[in-house]
């Protein structure tokens, strides 16, 4: 909801709770929402991931295609980012939702498309002519709050669960063929070792919560977006937002980000081990 | 490739007259007024309303009647070639025109004038029929939301194989240009066809047999949607009687 | 809560026929019969004189729209010498998740003098008012009125931000500055579940 919908009183309410941690859901300012993720509900992507909390709903979808390099990282294969907003009420936005996504967007490529993030030399067929290409396509079908960090961790689960096929070259009087197998045994994963996630700190009155709500948002005055990794490095820094902060907030952040990451990072990939482990029926949307 | 085998078999193992397994769940979605999510097959849609609410677009307001804005996308993923626009390209555009008058005949628009109804399906698998689940989940959606309507809107895709009519078409099925493809909605209760669309050429003799086919078609839907609302019903009024 | 007997009804099942009940909300009639609109329960209610109504119960309430004769909570958000412009938040007691554009022409402030008003004494942009509708207006907005003991200014800041303790039917106050403003005030009565 855009800030002016929101009473003077409310906004006031949740500066009191965040100044004494404890925030209108009862969590205190460095606890994230519980959230359920399941894997590998899209049948034809090479792999795929939904996230749910109350009130967000997010779905990644990964297709890998051969394609050409970019010009500038010739020997590498590239990541190509979409989030789609569309069915996300669009008068719950401020300013245009095409500008919104495309935000999104971006930040995704600046902090994903790049070799210390995913292993992107192994993605080479040719070097220099056809690499693959993973198109990672998010589709936002309702948030609450916190939708980049959300998309972040559907998007690491879906790269978890995306398994790319065996290509062989075969050299055909001096014309290179290309043939993709369509034997299981022959596909490859992906490593994502170093696979970040991005958690948002969001200063309200004087202290920084962590997974704000969609309220909380509407009272922040600035926010810090901080990318960290399973070995709990920082990855990407970006500060958003209409305040400014002190640069001890900012080192304070980066800490609190860090220890909020530690769980978050562990859990995600204990479950997404369970999961793959299991092999039980995917319920998908049928899930209660 | 036959699409009907030597044993009355089709390339997915059901018989000629047969749905594909249908599955449906109301209220996927918490904070949409109205939601509801289907899976025909491989085709998975999902709907989602928001609504009756202020028009937005002060051109677009009726005084006697809602306004519904549809829209239809497919998710860049949904194909087996990745689509580069979810919506907005020509054929969104047409299908949302379409639904719009469609579902402006079923819901009884004159009781909310002044106001906007906003449909939104996303098509997050196609594997053929599309259009039939589309409407389908749209129809469990405005249920789901409490918006008042004549009666459910069933649809099924119906063609002519070989002089044989087959229901439920796939996306290897669809894909045969030479064989017609007929999309149906009806109103099952009165058996009132609301959508009747076909591709190809049918010859005026099989017409009649390939329009059974498909309101059976419908009907079989139309079976285990209302069974699926009633469940969903009970199992509200239970939680609600049980706080 | 009453147990909900028998069995659900879903759009487009008959009900009855006109002969014997009345069409009530949630229902349509169709050649002669009544048939279901909503999904939910059956509910025969009986009526003196008259033959009993059949209505749907449901319990979803995500069509609340303004219809005349409602009493809503709206939000003045601009005052001109002729009409107020202002936003409704709550039908009812039931709040909106998208509100309403609503204007409150001068003439339907009050019941009395209606000729004698002057815009600016009884509201001012901020104020929260109970009014009710008494038209579904033209294309930008519904026309509200306020011209009942009833109906009014809930609740207002002063010019120093406090909020407003209401002295008569015209005047409130401000405790701090203990400065008195014009408003038209509304005598709040005992709020019932309309």
């Amino acid at each position: 909801m855009s800030s002016s919908t929101l009473s003077e009183g409310r906004k006031q309410f949740i500066v009191d709770g965040v100044t004494q941690d404890c925030r209108a859901d009862g969590r205190r300012c460095i606890d994230f929402r519980r959230f359920q993720i399941e894997t590998g509900i899209v049948s034809n992507t090479n792999g795929s991931a939904r996230l749910r909390q109350y009130g967000t709903d997010v779905l990644v979808g990964i297709k890998a295609e051969i394609g050409q390099p970019k010009q500038e990282r010739s020997n590498t294969g590239h990541l190509e980012f979409y989030v789609d907003c569309s069915s996300y009420n669009t008068t719950e936005i401020d300013g245009h939702i095409g500008d919104f996504t495309t935000q999104l967007t971006k930040s995704l490529e600046r902090i994903y498309d790049s070799e210390n993030v995913l292993d992107l030399k192994s993605l080479t067929i040719i070097a220099g002519e056809q690499v693959w290409v993973l198109y990672i396509d998010a589709v936002v079908l309702e948030c609450c709050g916190n939708l980049l960090d959300c998309i972040s961790i559907a998007v690491k689960a879906a790269l978890y669960n995306t398994r790319i096929p065996g290509v062989s070259v075969n050299d055909e009087e001096g014309v290179l063929e290309l043939e993709i197998s369509d034997d299981p045994n022959d596909e490859k994963k992906l490593s994502i070792d170093k696979v970040p996630v991005i958690v948002s700190c969001n200063k309200i009155g004087h202290r920084y919560v962590v997974d704000a709500t969609q309220e909380e948002e509407c009272c922040s005055s600035g926010r810090l977006l901080i990318a960290v990794n399973d070995r709990n490095n920082i990855c990407s820094l970006q500060k958003s937002g209409t305040g400014s902060l002190d640069p001890s907030t900012i080192f304070e952040m980066i800490e609190t980000a860090r220890q909020a990451a530690v769980p978050l990072n562990q859990e995600l990939l204990q479950t997404l081990k369970r999961e793959e482990r299991s092999n039980n029926d995917k319920c998908g949307f049928f899930a209660n | 490739m036959e699409i009907i085998s030597p044993e009355g078999l089709r390339i997915d193992g059901r018989r000629p007259e047969e749905i594909r397994r249908f599955n449906c769940r109301l209220g996927v979605l918490s904070r949409a007024d109205g939601s509801a999510y289907l899976e025909q097959g491989n085709t998975k849609a999902l709907a989602s309303i928001n609504g009756p609410h202020q028009a937005g677009d002060k051109a677009k307001i009726k005084h006697d009647r809602v306004h519904i804005n549809f829209q239809y996308s497919m998710a860049t993923f949904s194909t087996n070639e990745r689509r580069n626009r979810p919506k907005g390209d020509k054929r969104s555009i047409d299908i949302s025109q379409l639904m719009r008058e469609i579902f402006q005949s079923a819901i009884l628009t004159d009781l909310y004038p002044k106001s906007q109804i906003d449909i939104h399906v996303q098509i997050l698998q196609a594997d053929g029929g599309n259009y039939s689940a589309c409407i389908n989940a749209a129809t469990l959606a405005l249920m789901d939301a409490g918006v008042p309507m004549k009666d459910f809107i069933c649809s099924c895709t119906a063609s002519l194989v070989d002089s044989k009519t087959i229901i439920d078409v796939n996306n290897s099925e669809e894909l045969h240009f030479s064989n017609p493809l007929l999309t149906l909605a009806i109103l099952p209760t009165s058996e009132e066809i609301i959508l009747c669309q076909m591709k190809s050429r049918l010859h005026a003799d099989h017409l009649e047999d390939i329009l059974k086919a498909g309101i059976k078609g419908c009907k079989d839907i139309y079976e285990i949607m209302h069974r699926e609302v009633l469940n969903h019903v009970r199992e509200a009024a239970a939680v609600m009687n049980a706080t | 809560m009453a147990a909900e007997v028998g069995n659900p009804v879903i759009p487009g099942q008959r009900l009855g026929s006109i002969d014997q009940f009345s069409a009530g909300l949630g229902t349509y009639v169709r050649q002669r019969h009544i048939y279901a609109s909503l999904v939910g329960y059956k509910d025969i209610i009986s009526q003196a004189g008259q033959l009993p109504k059949i209505q749907i119960k449901t319990g979803n309430v995500s069509c609340n729209l303004p219809t005349i004769g409602k009493v809503v909570t709206a939000k003045v958000l601009n005052v001109n010498p002729r009409f107020c412009r202002v936003l409704i938040i709550c039908i009812g007691t039931t709040p909106l998740k998208e509100p309403f554009k609503g204007t409150i022409r001068k003439e339907d402030i009050r019941a009395t003098e209606k000729d004698k008003v002057d815009m600016y004494n009884c509201f001012k942009p901020g104020d929260a008012v109970l009014a009710e509708v008494i038209s579904l207006g033209d294309p930008r907005s519904y026309y509200l009125s306020t011209a009942k003991n009833e109906l009014g200014v809930i609740f207002a800041k002063s010019t120093a931000g406090h909020p407003m303790v209401p002295i008569s039917w015209t005047e409130m106050q401000c405790p701090h500055t203990e400065k008195i403003e014009l408003r038209k005030v509304a005598g709040i009565k005992y709020w019932t579940d309309s």
